[in-house]
């Protein structure tokens, strides 16, 4: 059954249409076929790897790949899996308050594929890697245009799913994000200053 | 719709490839590093060398703190007590860097290294920039001992003193009001000039600590107590001068004492090297912790505490 399906390459439908049209993406999503929910998690799990590797020819002397990849690769891994599923969870929240039915799942698995573009870094960031070329400006730079296009995708989806227009799925996308940036901000203080009294002590 | 499916799959083919590119290359470039300026550290098994370091001035217990470098002789003897328990561990390099410390602290680590020899494992003592007194008395108790021509050693002796201010006290009208038990129980008071029996009280105890000092030296050095007083005046010397003298047995760097603790342990001259590292969180958190308690590089040695009896070499 799983070689079948493997075979049938329907599971492809959504990295293409991560990378073609976010909207279909969603759709796809819903008539689950095949379910996409196991599936979506690869995409994380090789954005864990790759950004392992993109640090890495950033020269920067990475203790998970020069010393214990597999540690490394399972740490940043269940770092994302958390942070997918506390920010999925923040937008479901933002999305039943608003007043629309909530899916976790579904919302879990839009924020997965929505990260696939980003494996387009590692190619993208090596030939400016290998050219020598300003590579600490264009990994800053790419750093920001794969999420642009990360939150180009999440938001049609959430659009799609919710049948709203972009405004409202925008608003949808950006107040978890700012919750959990004022909530982190004030975290750090907290720890700078719990930090300061704990190191004096 | 099959065709643009072939396309996204060959696309994934295609990432893999790259990453695979990827790893080779960064793994390529690693080695490349290993061989020039940063040495990876690999995990390392098998019989090897351990090292062991004693820096600074001996005393019980070090720093405490959190993120506290872990020193003093607690922690030397509890590293001593790992080393001796590792079936790996063959021989010992013990890298002395230090003026020497309390009496009690110094024989604790020389006991214990004592009864890591006696069990057969084998011990070089490799001197740094001073080894001198207490120093001195640890690196006796190792089968081996490799000084540089520079390394200040020697120092044997034992000493305690404190100041009286008893004129200064004189001078700005301060008095001390004691109440004491016992009429010793002030001794070194630095408020009143020390008495004929108090000093003889004192120097019967150096005198003493003085004695053991000698007899572990020569327990240590397969030497006779005789051969060595003439040079435990306390005098210093540096390490071609201990070589003459026989207080140390070879001219020589850390590697050298590596080396021959390989010989010595008849290792081959690349089994593993076994030492402790901080860890980066400790380190940094180690240096803010220095710089929150105003320690910025200057140790405690202006604020010596006088009272006590020392193998050391006051610099």
């Amino acid at each position: 059954m799983i070689f079948e399906t493997f075979k049938s390459l329907r599971w492809a439908d959504y990295f293409l249409y991560a990378l073609t049209d976010p909207r279909e993406l969603y759709r796809r999503i819903k008539q689950k076929d095949p379910d996409p929910f196991a599936l979506s998690f690869i995409v994380p799990f090789i954005a864990a790897l790759f950004d392992i590797l993109v640090i890495s020819l950033m020269g920067s002397e990475s203790a998970f790949f020069y010393y214990k990849i597999s540690y490394g690769w399972i740490l940043i891994f269940i770092y994302a899996l958390f942070k997918i599923v506390v920010y999925s969870s923040l937008v479901d929240i933002t999305a039943q308050f608003f007043g629309y039915k909530g899916n976790i799942r579904e919302i879990i698995t839009i924020v997965n594929f929505s990260l696939f573009p980003g494996f387009l870094f590692l190619p993208v960031f090596y030939l400016f890697s290998i050219i020598n070329f300003a590579p600490g400006f264009f990994y800053a730079f790419f750093s920001i245009v794969f999420f642009i296009w990360y939150a180009m995708i999440f938001i049609q989806g959430i659009s799609e799913m919710h049948s709203i227009d972009f405004g409202k799925s925008f608003v949808i996308f950006i107040l978890p994000a700012l919750f959990i940036g004022i909530v982190f901000f004030l975290i750090f203080i907290l720890l700078i200053i719990t930090g300061v009294g704990f190191i004096t002590a | 719709m099959e065709r643009q499916r072939k396309i996204i799959v060959a696309i994934l083919a295609l990432l893999a490839l790259i990453a695979v590119i990827a790893v080779v290359d960064v793994g390529l470039k690693i080695e490349k590093k290993s061989k020039t300026d940063i040495a990876l550290k690999m995990p390392q098994f098998g019989p090897g060398v351990a090292v062991i370091r004693i820096e600074g001035t001996i005393e019980m217990s070090g720093p405490r703190g959190p993120f506290a470098d872990p020193s003093g002789a607690e922690y030397v003897i509890k590293r001593l007590d790992e080393i001796e328990k590792d079936s790996n561990i063959k021989a010992v390099v013990v890298r002395i860097n230090s003026p020497g410390g309390t009496v009690a602290a110094t024989q604790e680590i020389y006991e214990k290294i004592w009864k890591l020899r006696k069990k057969n494992i084998i011990l070089v003592a490799s001197m740094g920039d001073v080894a001198a007194s207490g120093g001195y008395y640890i690196a006796s108790a190792c089968n081996y001992i490799v000084a540089n021509y520079g390394t200040i050693t020697g120092s044997i002796g034992v000493i305690t003193m404190s100041p009286n201010l008893k004129r200064l006290f004189d001078k700005f009208g301060i008095q001390m009001n004691v109440i004491k038990s016992g009429k010793y129980k002030d001794i070194l008071s630095t408020s009143r000039d020390m008495t004929a029996e108090e000093r003889s009280l004192l120097q019967e105890m150096i005198d003493l600590s003085y004695n053991k000092f000698i007899k572990d030296i020569a327990l240590g050095r397969n030497m006779n107590q005789e051969d060595i007083r003439p040079v435990a005046d306390g005098r210093v010397m540096n390490g071609e001068t201990a070589l003459k003298n026989k207080l140390i047995d070879q001219l020589g760097t850390f590697e050298d004492a590596i080396l021959k603790a390989k010989e010595l342990a008849a290792l081959d001259e690349d089994a593993p090297v076994y030492e402790r590292e901080d860890s980066p969180f400790q380190e940094i958190f180690g240096s803010l912790q220095n710089v929150f308690n105003g320690k910025t590089g200057i140790g405690s040695e202006l604020f010596y505490n006088p009272h006590k009896i020392e193998y050391r070499y006051m610099q």
